[in-house]
């Protein structure tokens, strides 16, 4: 791999020069408590947050936007006409992507590209550059417990933190052309810059709040789809608002609905997220529902994050802490699984 | 793997996956008060001949406005360029499907699905058993063990439904039973919530003891709600039928057919489908394996 050393008082250059490649998009802090992915103008790099916790929404929505025109169609002629923003449009560069989210991506990738690829997602993701960073945990991630807290791939960049600044690893050619084309912002990486990474990489395990491998939780799960009282307990509490998965970075479901014109003949197919916390999801013609409880949707939802990614070869949940973190009835994701493995 | 990504090469002008072959009505017939059958044929003659499908899969029907609707392909596999579906009157789309005429035009794509793996089937005695609508994708798997008759051992087909004018191809059925005794084929058409003449009464699984086929080195295909599949499994393992070889068709909810969208996915975390990619046809022992599947 190809190594460069960024100084911290080169970022703000580093971000100014990442502009070139396409549409600048970074974490800023846009309330109290909650950051988002934002598009970065000259005025706002000083704005953008190195050390965030997590973003409000999760950077697959920019290869897989919450709502998207698919086809525009003329009923009267039984028409679809594909709808070409999705490859037309400005490359994004996404700066600031945590390892969990970059793994998040690469599992998007498994459903949208790897088998039958979705033309829009796959033209979108493509041209996108992902800047991976450095984080510590805070009280909600597990990422480590889910094996997606380091990535080898899946970025153009990864910046590391180290004392006086970021090592920057090159993972794509895309990040060797960034790399060639701004050669002046870097200095060579040093014996002192390998020790900060592994001591970064030593303080950063001693913070998650649970340690191990929780691969084997999805066959603990499954023996417990019977627990007496988490289900109920927990489904309880639900508002059912979907906010856990309209934040995570994997969830995937949509829906996808036609919104005929005025004149009764041109229109558009447009596919929107859904959640199958929604009542809705599992509900069929003639009124049968397949997850018709508040109970069987909830345990739909930790059923679906802990099954396994086979070409990721890890969970479909990578840890990130959002659905705990944003789940207005304060429910626990993390230690509600804690509490199935037995509390450990 | 962005590094890979980027190497993956586009060709040009390929297809969109979610884009539609037009297809023409050419055919509308009436089957029951709630459904109708529609003949249809690929307007592109070229896409008409290399569109294949297998019994047990099924298509989007779309109507660019109102929406897109999966439904089983109820024809034989063997006829090339035109296939049939038979609708059920539901809902907001199959309601404007109805409406259709010979002559219109929906937008058709697929087909989707594993199918029924019919290779396997070879060789061996056949038993269909069908519920309700259950007998539209098994009507494809009958008519394609037809025109393959000498593939197959004997065969006995179970056509039920609650009454007797909700029996689906009932006629049809009726008419072909002259060839179907030289051809060493068994129909038993039954209704279970009243007494027609020319029917049996009762549910299919309260007939198995008139099928005439031998249970061993017989394959089974059932089609029909989950609670039909609970009563017969067991019934059919009582009987020696082997349960490697007895398979399923479960219905989901279904927007896109290809394993993108979510609202057909059913099981736990060990055992996660989509029943549009997995499925739908499983066998007995992805039932027994996948919880929550005869639900
Ligand atoms: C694999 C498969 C094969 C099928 N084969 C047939 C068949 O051969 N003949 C037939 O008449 N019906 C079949 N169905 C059921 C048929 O798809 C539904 O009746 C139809 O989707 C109802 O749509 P609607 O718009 O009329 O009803 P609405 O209630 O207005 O439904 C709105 C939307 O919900 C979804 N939806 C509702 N019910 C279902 C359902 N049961 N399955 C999937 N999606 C649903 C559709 O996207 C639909 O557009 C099949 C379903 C599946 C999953
Ligand atoms: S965010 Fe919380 S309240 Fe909302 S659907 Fe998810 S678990 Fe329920
Ligand atoms: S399930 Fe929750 S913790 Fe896991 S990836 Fe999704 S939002 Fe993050
Ligand atoms: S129908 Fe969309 S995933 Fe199966």
């Amino acid at each position: 791999m190809r190594y460069v050393k960024l100084k911290k008082e080169k970022i703000k250059e580093f971000l100014l020069a990442l502009q070139d490649y396409g549409e600048l998009y970074a974490p800023i802090k846009v309330s109290e408590k909650y950051f988002d992915f934002r598009k970065i103008t000259n005025e706002q790099v000083d704005e953008v947050v190195l050390d965030y916790n997590r973003t409000l929404r999760p950077p697959r929505r920019f290869f897989f936007p919450e709502k998207e025109v698919l086809f525009t169609f003329n009923s009267k002629k039984v028409e679809m006409y594909e709808n070409k923003e999705a490859f037309t449009s400005e490359p994004v560069v996404l700066f600031g992507v945590h390892a969990c989210d970059i793994v998040g991506l690469r599992i998007m990738d498994s459903r949208f590209i790897d088998d039958q690829p979705d033309p829009y997602y796959r033209a979108r993701r493509e041209k996108g550059i992902i800047i991976g960073i450095s984080c510590l945990p805070d009280e909600y991630c597990f990422c480590n417990v889910r094996r997606a807290e380091f990535v080898d791939s899946g970025f153009d960049l990864f910046l590391s933190e180290v004392e006086d600044g970021y090592v920057i690893r090159v993972g794509s050619v895309k990040g060797h052309k960034i790399i060639d084309a701004t050669e002046n912002l870097y200095v060579e990486v040093t014996k002192k810059d390998s020790d900060d990474l592994t001591a970064f990489d030593v303080k950063k395990s001693k913070m998650f709040t649970v340690s191990g491998n929780w691969d084997s939780l999805r066959y603990t799960l499954e023996l417990n789809d019977e627990h007496p009282v988490i289900w109920m307990r927990e489904s309880e509490k639900c508002l059912g608002c979907g906010n856990c998965t309209i934040t995570c970075p994997t969830c995937r479901c949509y829906d996808v609905k036609d919104y005929p014109n005025l004149d009764g003949e041109t229109g558009v197919r447009v596919r929107i997220w859904d959640s199958c916390q929604f009542r809705e999801h599992g509900l069929v013609a003639g009124g049968h529902n397949f997850r018709p409880t508040k109970e069987s949707r909830f345990k739909n939802r930790y059923m679906c994050k802990n099954a396994y990614c086979k070409e990721v070869t890890t969970a479909y949940c990578v840890g990130c802490g959002r659905c705990t973190y944003f789940c207005p009835a304060g429910i626990n994701y993390k230690q509600n699984l804690i509490e199935i493995r037995g509390g450990i | 793997m962005t590094e890979e990504l980027h190497r993956r090469y586009i060709p040009d002008g390929q297809d969109n996956l979610y884009d539609t072959h037009k297809c023409r009505v050419l055919r509308v017939y009436k089957q029951t008060e709630m459904d109708k059958v529609f003949l249809f044929r690929f307007i592109d003659q070229e896409v008409g001949k290399n569109w294949k499908f297998k019994p047990g899969q099924f298509v989007e029907v779309s109507l660019p406005g109102i929406g897109e609707v999966p439904i089983s392909i109820c024809s034989s596999a063997m006829r090339i360029g035109f296939f049939q579906l038979c609708i059920r009157k539901a809902g907001r789309v199959t309601t404007k499907i109805h409406e259709l005429k010979p002559g219109d035009i929906v937008g058709i794509r697929g087909p989707y699905g594993n199918g029924f793996p019919m290779e396997k089937f070879f060789g061996r005695n056949l038993l269909l058993v069908a519920a309700g609508l259950g007998m539209a994708p098994l009507r494809s798997v009958f008519l394609y063990a037809i025109d393959n008759r000498w593939r197959f051992g004997d065969i006995t087909i179970i056509n039920s439904a609650k009454y007797e004018n909700e029996l689906l191809f009932a006629r049809e059925l009726e008419a072909m039973r002259d060839i179907a005794e030289a051809e060493n084929i068994q129909i038993i058409q039954t209704v279970t919530r009243e007494d027609s003449p020319n029917r049996l009464k009762g549910r299919a699984s309260e007939h198995l003891d008139k099928v005439m086929i031998d249970p061993k080195n017989s394959t089974v295909a059932l089609c029909g709600p989950p609670r039909m599949y609970k009563s017969m499994f067991e019934k059919l393992v009582e009987m020696n039928y082997d349960p490697r070889r007895i398979f399923v068709t479960l219905e989901r909810r279904m927007k896109c057919g290809i394993g993108k969208c979510g609202h057909c996915n059913l099981g736990n975390s060990t055992s996660w489908k989509y029943a549009c990619i997995d499925g739908p046809v499983f066998d007995y022992y992805d039932i027994i394996s996948t919880p929550g599947m005869l639900e």
